[in-house]
């Protein structure tokens, strides 16, 4: 379905994604993981047809994305900003209904069949309880659920998300990423997501692809990729990684410029908690 | 997931209450009702008071030849014209305000009412130099006509220049737009005064009156050069209200729904700036019904677009009537033009929703 061959792409002069080829699994949670500035929004933003590539194609089911109707594009893929605009005293019920602009031409009002796709949605992230009241006052939680809603409700089988866990705290975090495991699982939905997490990629992701410098330095399951050669080539991070039982990667470290004189006792109580974590 | 999905109620969904009773027809039915209002009183009140059965009996055609004349040739189309003006820049500072996402986006700030001003002013000029006539007054009709199409001229060239001066790496920054807008205003001003300086003394009364933004000697000449435009105007803004809906998001995040942004954006400056300048192009400048009515009725609607254009479209209305209603009684025989009441009478309120605000 969706992949590039020997993609580049640029701000102006400036290049931003070097020469990547990689496809997206059908019907799995991929992550693109990186230092910041290696190219995983412009990556994902590409996917979505947002930008014109210096080099190479982006192709969805063999068919360059800059040769789909925007609309036609619209119907297969929906794309989650890193920080989305709320439009003004907008509900959370006519904000997921947005979602179902492609549906419709221009000139049509929404049916019931939108209706329906909008309560669903709002059904599947849990924020049912919450259509009357207005966006901007719910917590940045619910906000991304209610994100979310409006990319479920536009009925897509790809879905990306840049950094969707950015802007929340901890249990938020952890709350959206089960949210998108979950619509993975039970409605085949494609996810492709940026994320700045290692044990969080680590924890729900089926494919990682390691972006450095804006070119693709490692792409594979979470065991093959969460290594500590390569978070130490990568992230310039010590790192000790651990297998839980799940079989899925678990690291902590520290950075490269406390090398000589590490923090111990530091280190020691992020041992702690992975132990708790992991037993 | 962490809350059970449970069924929604099926009640405030758009246009679900029955006709006459939910909130929002109670909104229209008062924007409504305030519109005929002022719209009666404009036709009543003024230098000499009428009473309600000689307004009737001018609007039949049956009193006296000098009520009919204060009603049907001055009153009439002096109110109708000041509504139409207050549809057209407050329908188009609605446009602006969404496309731009910009709360302060209005064609006075953006600089589209200046360069409107500045070509109309330079026609005028012209044209009053190539006729010549003795009379500047007999010639104004042939000014009226064209004036709205050179005031569109010079407000499209302004609201393409600070449109594409507003881009920032191929999006359009809210912030950037305005700070152009304000500075490109300011210089197009600065050019009509001194266009207005070098070669106006002939007529720099009645030109600096009509760069007030005045109603003084609207007639129904008038309001039949505006019509065209306002039907336009209306047919554009109902073409538009579902792109205006994605618009309201991050620039690539409509563009993943599937909007043609720079396609529909293009097409709402241009119904903007028709709006603005043709209205600029009859009565002049009239600032803030731009900006204030769509806040208005923003905070009033919600984020309904359907209901917001309706009540922009009475609420506009109102406010440009009652403002020049006030502006020609409060200190009878003077005159203060319609744009500086619209202002007097619509900032406290303006700052008082402000404070209000969560």
């Amino acid at each position: 379905m969706l992949r590039t061959e020997q993609l580049s792409l640029a701000y102006g002069d400036k290049p931003v994604v070097d020469n990547i080829s990689l496809a997206i699994p059908e019907g799995g949670i991929t992550c693109l993981l990186g230092p910041n500035g290696s190219g995983k929004s412009t990556l994902l933003k590409s996917f979505a047809g947002l930008l014109p590539a210096r080099a190479g194609k982006v192709y969805l089911d063999n068919r360059p994305v800059e040769q789909w109707d925007r609309r036609r594009l619209a119907l297969r893929l929906a794309m989650l900003p890193q920080k989305p605009i709320v439009p003004d005293g907008i509900k959370v019920r006519d904000l997921v209904a947005l979602g179902r602009f492609p549906h419709r031409k221009w000139w049509q009002r929404n049916l019931t069949t939108d209706d329906n796709a909008t309560l669903n949605a709002m059904a599947m992230t849990g924020v049912s309880d919450l259509a009357e009241r207005p966006v901007e006052s719910l917590s940045g939680g619910q906000q991304q659920r209610v994100w979310i809603a409006m990319a479920l409700a536009q009925e897509t089988d790809i879905l990306l998300l840049d950094e969707p866990t950015t802007f929340l705290d901890w249990g938020y975090q952890l709350e959206v990423l089960e949210l998108l495991s979950t619509l993975n699982r039970e409605h085949g939905l494609t996810v492709v997501m940026s994320l700045h997490d290692l044990n969080q990629a680590a924890q729900f992701a089926d494919r990682i692809a390691v972006l450095a410098d804006g070119q693709l330095d490692t792409i594979g399951s979470p065991g093959e990729v969460i290594t500590e050669t390569l978070i130490n080539r990568v992230f310039r991070v010590h790192a000790t990684v651990n297998l839980g039982r799940d079989g899925r990667p678990f690291c902590s470290g520290f950075a490269e410029s406390a090398k000589d004189n590490p923090p111990a006792n530091d280190h020691d109580r992020v041992h702690v908690t992975v132990q708790s974590e992991i037993s | 997931m962490t809350h059970p999905a449970t069924t929604p109620p099926r009640s405030g969904r758009r246009w679900s209450h029955l006709p006459g009773t939910g909130p929002v027809a109670r909104l229209l039915l008062t924007g409504g009702l305030c519109l005929v209002l002022v719209a009666v009183a404009g036709v009543q009140l003024g230098a000499v008071d009428l009473t309600w059965s000689q307004v009737w009996a001018g609007l039949t055609g049956d009193s006296s030849e000098h009520v009919q004349r204060v009603v049907f040739e001055l009153r009439l189309p002096r109110t109708l014209t000041g509504a139409l003006i207050g549809i057209h820049f407050a329908l188009s500072g609605w446009l602006l305000q969404l496309l731009s996402r910009n709360p302060l986006a209005e064609a006075g700030i953006l600089g589209i009412s200046a360069g409107a001003s500045l070509v109309a002013v330079i026609a005028f000029i012209i044209g009053d130099w190539m006729v010549s006539s003795a009379d500047p007054y007999n010639n104004t009709s042939f000014a009226l006509q064209y004036l709205p199409l050179f005031a569109m001229v010079g407000g499209l060239v302004t609201a393409l220049a600070v449109y594409f001066l507003g881009m920032r790496h191929g999006n359009l920054s809210p912030v950037k737009m305005t700070l152009t807008g304000a500075v490109i205003a300011g210089m197009l001003h600065a050019l009509t005064t001194g266009a207005l300086a070098f070669w106006g003394h002939a007529h720099t009364e009645l030109v600096a009156q009509w760069l007030a933004g005045s109603l003084y000697g609207a007639q129904w000449q008038h309001l039949r050069t505006l019509l065209p435009w306002t039907l336009i105007g209306l047919v554009g803004v109902a073409l538009l209200i579902r792109p205006l809906d994605v618009m309201q998001l991050d620039d690539q995040h409509a563009r993943t729904l599937g909007l043609g942004l720079n396609r529909w954006r293009a097409f709402a400056l241009l119904i903007a700036t028709l709006l603005a300048a043709s209205a600029v192009g009859v009565v002049g400048p009239v600032g803030f019904v731009g900006l204030l009515i769509p806040h208005i009725s923003r905070r009033l609607a919600g984020a309904n677009l359907p209901v917001q254009l309706v009540l922009c479209v009475l609420l506009g209305a109102v406010l440009a009537v009652l403002a020049d209603l006030l502006g020609r009684t409060l200190f009878t025989p003077y005159e203060v033009p319609v744009g500086v009441v619209s202002a007097i009478l619509g900032v406290p309120f303006f700052l008082y929703l402000l404070s209000r605000q969560p």
